[in-house]
């Protein structure tokens, strides 16, 4: 019967209260390492430029009826026009600019092993650690019962189907350790702490969903380019004066 | 014009002395006003420092004057109002440096500010250099060096200190070395740029701006310096365009219509009138009739239009309503703020209308 097994308080002393003190520990001086070992990224002033020509772009599309015909058709031009308009790509270009950026750009690479070392060199030595050590132990209960498909997340290392599912081992205990304690980093090392492992590889992942790091600029400039080309130029300033006729009608009345 | 300030002190602030007692009265008599601020925290993105003017809410301009009178009472609060400061990107420098330095001259209350320190000591650097304090500013400099051995901004600082005791090429060498590591950084090219006007070289200036808005060209304040320095320089036109831009840039912002109101008026010709007068009423529009200057210029307008040289082709009706609304707006205004000056404007207008009328 499962109700039989009693953990030795000698469990709870030296198995599973060194192995969460050592997980935070762990992840307290992780933080710091990556901290230490991040480098602040350099934009380069290519992908800038094509930043802004998007937001000046933008502007245009949006308050074009605020500025005279001449000066609207004057500035399409120079964002459109198909030799060297600012938002025109030449074809064959900015294919794959992710790759051909992690080629010509040794930082970035290096940046992306810095941060996959930090995060599996020492999940590896913990995790060699506690098996070293602590295989094998039970190491706790939870309180309430559970189903036989939990017994692979909370009975990692110990080959018994006759142990109640609701009994901890210890190898379980360090992976509920290493998944369960970001709430206790965030609460002790700020929001921004580098143990969110898991928000990080969701955001790259999303941003290579959307093409590229980020995004793919030269799919940006095409669409502000397509949007640039649908505006019709209706000038707003004409009726402004009757506007402001009645502005001021409405003051000398008060 | 009163809007350009902002961008201008950020920019000129601590070049030289001599015109910074003055930048301090005008922050305090202005209520609104947008100001670049020229340093950016480590941490923050350049969209919040940078591109957008901070504006300051009508509360936390109070909150700030309580201070202000508090700490030059010596009543304390010297690290709200610095913090305060720092948030509202507000640049008020003798009270800055003054009490500033007597707080970092202090240890215990060194220690209290904890991590905020190092924000404080570069605060009161840039404060010391636009007093011309130049000793104190290398103290505080000399300080976040030995803190910060290999940092940017303190780079950047010694760069301003070398400028605001002129000697240019110094202070030149410090931001090209400064731009070869960081090539992005538009604090540095902006500074080059202030240091160009500070020596009077105009052209420099101009082919400077130009050339960092071939690069940051969604960079607003860049473009209002952009269209000062091409008015001081008479070249219209060019400014113009650069008005055209802050318009698309911030279509509800009654100053920039009013700015280019004024610069298609000075360039003249009866379109450029026609659509000045247009400008100046979206001006009019826009602020509520509050602006003085647009009602002036729709008065203006409405003169120079039917003036013999330009009748010729007047070929729509101008309606004569708009002309005769502001004038009494006008009016109305002086008769309430200033009932002294009233028999002067009302002469004044009444030329402009036969002007108009005739």
């Amino acid at each position: 019967m499962a109700n039989d097994l009693v953990l030795d308080t000698q469990i709870r002393d030296w198995v599973l209260a060194p192995l969460s003190l050592v997980m935070v520990l762990i992840g307290v001086l992780r933080h710091f390492v990556s901290k230490m070992m991040r480098t602040t990224p350099n934009p380069d002033l290519k992908a800038v430029k094509e930043g802004q020509v998007v937001l000046r772009a933008r502007f245009l599309k949006a308050g074009a009826n605020y500025i005279p015909a001449r000066s609207f058709q004057m500035r399409k031009l120079y964002y459109n026009n198909e030799e060297n308009g600012l938002l025109h790509v030449p074809k064959g270009q900015g294919a794959n600019p992710m790759q051909a950026q992690m080629l010509s750009d040794p930082t970035m690479a290096m940046d992306m092993m810095k941060k996959n070392l930090s995060m599996i060199i020492p999940q590896t030595l913990t995790f060699a650690w506690v098996n070293f050590f602590f295989s094998g132990f039970v190491a706790a209960k939870i309180p309430f019962p559970l189903t036989q498909r939990f017994r692979s997340m909370l009975q990692n290392g110990i080959d018994l189907s006759s142990v109640d599912v609701s009994y901890v081992s210890s190898r379980s205990w360090y992976f509920l350790n290493l998944f369960g304690l970001r709430g206790l980093f965030s609460l002790i090392l700020g929001e921004e702490n580098a143990i969110d492992d898991t928000q990080r590889m969701m955001q790259t992942q999303m941003a290579m969903q959307m093409g590229g790091f980020g995004s793919d600029p030269a799919k940006a400039l095409g669409a502000e380019k397509d949007g640039l080309d649908l505006v019709q130029h209706d000038w707003a300033l004409p009726k402004s004066e009757q506007r402001a006729e009645s502005v001021l009608r409405h003051l000398l009345q008060t | 014009m009163r809007l350009c300030r902002g961008f201008h002190e950020a920019f000129s602030g601590s070049t030289r002395s001599g015109h910074l007692g003055r930048s301090h009265k005008t922050s305090q008599s202005r209520s609104v006003r947008p100001l670049l601020q020229v340093f950016e925290l480590p941490g923050r993105t350049r969209e919040e420092s940078g591109a957008v003017p901070a504006m300051v809410g009508a509360n936390e301009e109070r909150e700030l004057e309580r201070l202000e009178k508090q700490v030059e009472e010596g009543g304390g609060g010297v690290v709200e109002y610095l913090a305060l400061l720092r948030k509202l990107k507000q640049r008020r420098s003798t009270v800055v440096a003054t009490h500033g330095l007597q707080l970092l001259n202090k240890p215990s209350a060194r220690s209290k500010l904890g991590s905020d320190l190092w924000t404080v000591y570069e605060q009161v650097a840039i404060a010391c250099m636009d007093v011309h304090a130049l000793d104190a500013a290398k103290k505080c400099i000399n300080a976040l060096d030995t803190k910060f051995p290999d940092s940017m901004r303190v780079g950047r600082l010694e760069g301003m200190w070398y400028e605001a005791k002129g000697s240019w090429h110094k202070a030149e060498k410090v931001y090209s070395n400064l731009l070869t590591e960081n090539p992005s950084d538009t604090v540095l090219h902006k500074r080059r740029i202030a240091m160009a006007k500070a020596q009077g070289n105009m052209t420099a200036a101009v082919e400077g701006l130009n050339k960092y808005l071939e690069t940051f060209m969604a960079d607003y304040d860049a473009w209002r310096e952009l269209a000062d320095i091409y008015t001081s320089l008479l070249m219209y036109k060019q400014a113009a365009f650069c008005f055209e831009e802050l318009i698309l840039a911030h279509p509800t912002n009654a100053l920039y219509h009013l700015g280019y109101a004024e610069l298609l008026y000075t360039i003249g010709g009866i379109d450029n009138l026609r659509t000045a007068r247009k400008y100046y009423s979206a001006a009019i529009e826009l602020s509520g009739g509050q602006n003085m200057r647009a009602l002036y210029g729709v008065c203006l307008c409405g003169a120079a239009m039917n003036q013999p040289k330009s009748r010729g082709r007047t070929e729509e009706k101008e309606s004569q309503e708009l002309i005769s609304l502001a004038a009494s707006v006008i009016m109305k205004e002086y008769k309430e703020k200033a009932p002294s000056k009233v028999g002067l404007v009302s002469s004044i207008l009444d030329k402009q209308k036969q002007l108009a009328a005739a």
